[in-house]
């Protein structure tokens, strides 16, 4: 019985125990199909239903001016963003979207656009980004499913329009689109990080992650001073409505090292125009006209196939060249060399551009760097037409010794004028003062500087412009108390109706600096199409004047004369103080 | 069977050797919350520092702007109803000759 009893235990146990191993064996069976055979498929589909991955914008460095004034900065704001629920009805869907769209302020068109992702079962629909964080709170406190928060930055301009055209503009993913916001976009914008949103079996997001952190990016300081960019913008507003011309450019510079101290554009836009991304300083060209005669008379000393004494027939008014007859706007006699440049003959210039030949002449032009980009660091620089020796007509030198038949930028113009206050250097235009790397410091960025004329011949130059602003056509740029050196330019247009030059539309322009000895800046201003007076001397000359006076008291550079009328010098305050 | 009888010494050793581990235990216990208290404290003062951080910057770009001088010239001009000097009301301090 016993035996009996044993036999049916031990029979049972066998049985479960095959049952047991049987389904152990199914299990593993089950687990290796699951762990190794589908095992990438699977993980796969985990990946794709429980994490998104996301692109983190690193923090875009900051623009500073040369004094340390912020021109633009990223400051963190939030983005509105849906991972919509799959188990989720579209009609709830969509009724989340109508709710944020009043406190959002999203337009009819956007909406749209969102709702029909939702129903296309789109994963990531961006609702609204960079919004300001109250508003941001606003959205939060609905505590709407699937309706999540990003951090992210965006670009402030806290001086609006000021140098708008220079800062430039960066689109919604902070990638630069214009000006230093371009040309630098690679040290501004650092490095981008990656972080991860992972979500629950029902796709909700429940958390972000930081997979690698961004690195945030280099700052800059401009050669920009915000007061002195401020001084050329208002004056070359108010040139531009006092004289009705369709536009206008000033630049600023320090001759010795070529900083830009201001440049600045009328009409000007703000900072998310894309008509921003024309820089008229260096993006428009234009015929010199008359400030032109700087080369040609730094090309006439230079060469010393002219003399100061050297006498040249001005009385006809006019001028023939291949049939063509070049005027003055009156018949000034007999001049001498200085005098020609004085007066601005053309009749005189084109006797010295002949005196001087075209191979001296060619030579001068490219060595001053016309048809050349002048390698300022702002994107879309024009290098201007000037054509080869071998292109030129039989007018060509009389042209080019007026400043016709080439096409320059007030930047080529401006760094023209600086080799003479340079005494005879060329130095590049630059915009970046330093790039503030926390890696290696601050990097200054190296001046470039080349020979174009000797020290003697710019200073033989310098006593002649100087005289321009004294007794020539440049008066109006007289500042008091300083002198100036400079030229008057007054071009006429060409009119692309009839191929010819247009007795109607000009460009006037001034080049000089100040003060004439020791220049502490030097300028160009160029005004397009004035209406009523139009000579460079009439138009461009004052807006010189009216900038170097506040520019000269702000950078407290002292008068070099006594001035005995007007102001009150405080010399005996100054010795208390000290 | 006859129970072992344990001296009143070894009693006092086991009770005096609980009394220490019990002790370490209790220590490292509260030291290991006590830690992760304070780690919560720096995550927590972490990220109060960094969002003062972020608060000056957007400070000082707010400074910025209302320090710019289109809007100083606009409140001075319209608000304060100033204007600029005339020459004649320039006083220098800086002319040497």
């Amino acid at each position: 019985m016993k035996n009996l009893y044993q036999k049916k235990i031990k029979k049972r146990t066998i049985i479960l125990t095959f049952f047991l191993a049987l389904w152990l064996c199914v299990l593993i069976s089950r687990l290796i199909q699951l762990q190794v055979i589908n095992y990438p498929r699977f993980r796969k589909e985990v990946i794709e239903q429980n994490q998104n991955k996301k692109i983190i914008n690193p923090k875009r460095g900051t623009i500073y001016d040369r004094s340390g004034t912020i021109l633009a900065q990223s400051l963190p704001v939030q983005s509105v963003f849906c991972s919509p629920l799959d188990d989720e009805p579209m009609d709830i869907q969509l009724e989340k979207i109508n709710k944020l769209r009043q406190i959002l302020h999203l337009s009819n068109k956007h909406a749209q656009t969102i709702k029909k992702r939702i129903e296309k079962n789109d994963h990531f629909i961006w609702i609204k980004r960079k919004i300001d964080l109250a508003t941001a709170e606003k959205a939060k406190n609905l505590h709407l499913n699937g309706v999540q928060f990003i951090e992210e930055n965006k670009r402030f301009y806290p001086q609006q329009k000021l140098a708008a055209h220079i800062i430039g503009r960066v689109n919604i993913d902070d990638e630069g689109q214009s000006g230093i916001e371009y040309k630098y976009n690679s040290t501004l914008q650092g490095k981008k990080g990656q972080g991860i949103v992972l979500r629950d079996a029902k796709r909700r997001g429940y958390m972000f992650q930081t997979l690698k952190e961004p690195q945030p990016g280099i700052d800059l300081v401009l050669t920009i001073d915000e007061t002195i960019q401020y001084i050329a913008e208002e004056e070359l507003q108010k040139a531009i409505h006092r004289t009705k011309a369709s536009w206008g450019t000033v630049v600023i510079s320090q001759p010795f090292s070529g900083e830009i101290l201001a440049m600045a554009n009328y009409p000007t836009f703000s900072h998310d125009s894309p008509r921003l991304d024309r820089n008229g300083a260096i993006h428009h060209t234009y015929a010199p006209g008359s400030t032109f005669k700087i080369i040609t008379a730094s090309a006439a000393i230079e060469s010393g196939r002219v003399n100061f004494k050297d006498q040249y027939d001005c009385s006809m008014g006019f001028i023939s060249i291949a049939g063509q007859k070049i005027r003055d706007h009156k018949k000034y006699g007999t001049l001498s060399f200085p005098e020609v440049i004085i007066h601005s003959s053309n009749v005189g210039t084109i006797q010295v551009g002949q005196q001087v030949g075209e191979e001296n002449l060619y030579k001068t032009i490219t060595g001053f760097g016309f048809g050349q980009k002048t390698e300022i660091d702002l994107p879309a620089e024009e290098k201007g037409i000037f054509r080869s020796i071998k292109d030129w007509t039989k007018i060509s030198a009389a042209s080019l010794s007026i400043g016709y038949e080439i096409s320059v930028t007030a930047i080529q113009m401006l760094q023209a004028v600086n080799v003479i206050a340079n005494k005879g250097v060329i130095t590049r235009p630059k915009i970046v003062k330093k790039i503030l790397d926390p890696s290696i410091g601050a990097k200054k960025i190296p001046l470039q500087f080349k020979r174009v004329i000797s020290e003697e011949t710019a200073t033989r130059l310098t006593s002649i412009f100087r005289e321009v602003t004294k007794t020539g056509t440049g008066k109006e740029a007289q500042v008091k108390g300083y002198d100036v050196a400079g030229k008057t330019g007054t071009a006429q247009k060409l009119d692309p109706s009839t191929g010819h030059y247009s007795s109607r539309a000009h460009t006037a322009s001034f080049a000089g600096f100040v003060p004439a000895d020791k220049p502490v800046i030097s300028m160009i201003i160029v005004i397009d199409e004035p209406q009523g007076q139009y000579y460079g001397g009439q138009v461009a000359a004052p807006v010189f004047r009216e900038i170097a006076v506040q520019v000269l008291r702000y950078l407290h550079i002292p008068p070099q004369k006594i001035l005995s009328e007007h102001i009150i010098t405080a010399k005996y305050w100054r010795q208390d103080k000290k | 069977m006859v129970r072992k009888k344990f001296s009143k010494a070894q009693i006092i050793i086991s009770i005096f050797c609980t009394i220490i581990l019990t002790f370490f235990l209790i220590f490292y216990i509260w030291h290991q919350a006590k830690s992760i208290r304070l780690g919560y404290e720096t995550r927590k003062l972490e990220e109060e520092i960094l969002s003062l951080k972020k608060e000056i910057e957007k400070l000082e770009v707010k400074k910025s702007s209302l320090l710019s001088l289109e809007r100083v010239e606009k409140i001075a001009r319209e608000e304060l109803k100033l204007k600029s000097p005339e020459k004649e009301q320039i006083i220098r301090d800086d002319f040497d000759q």
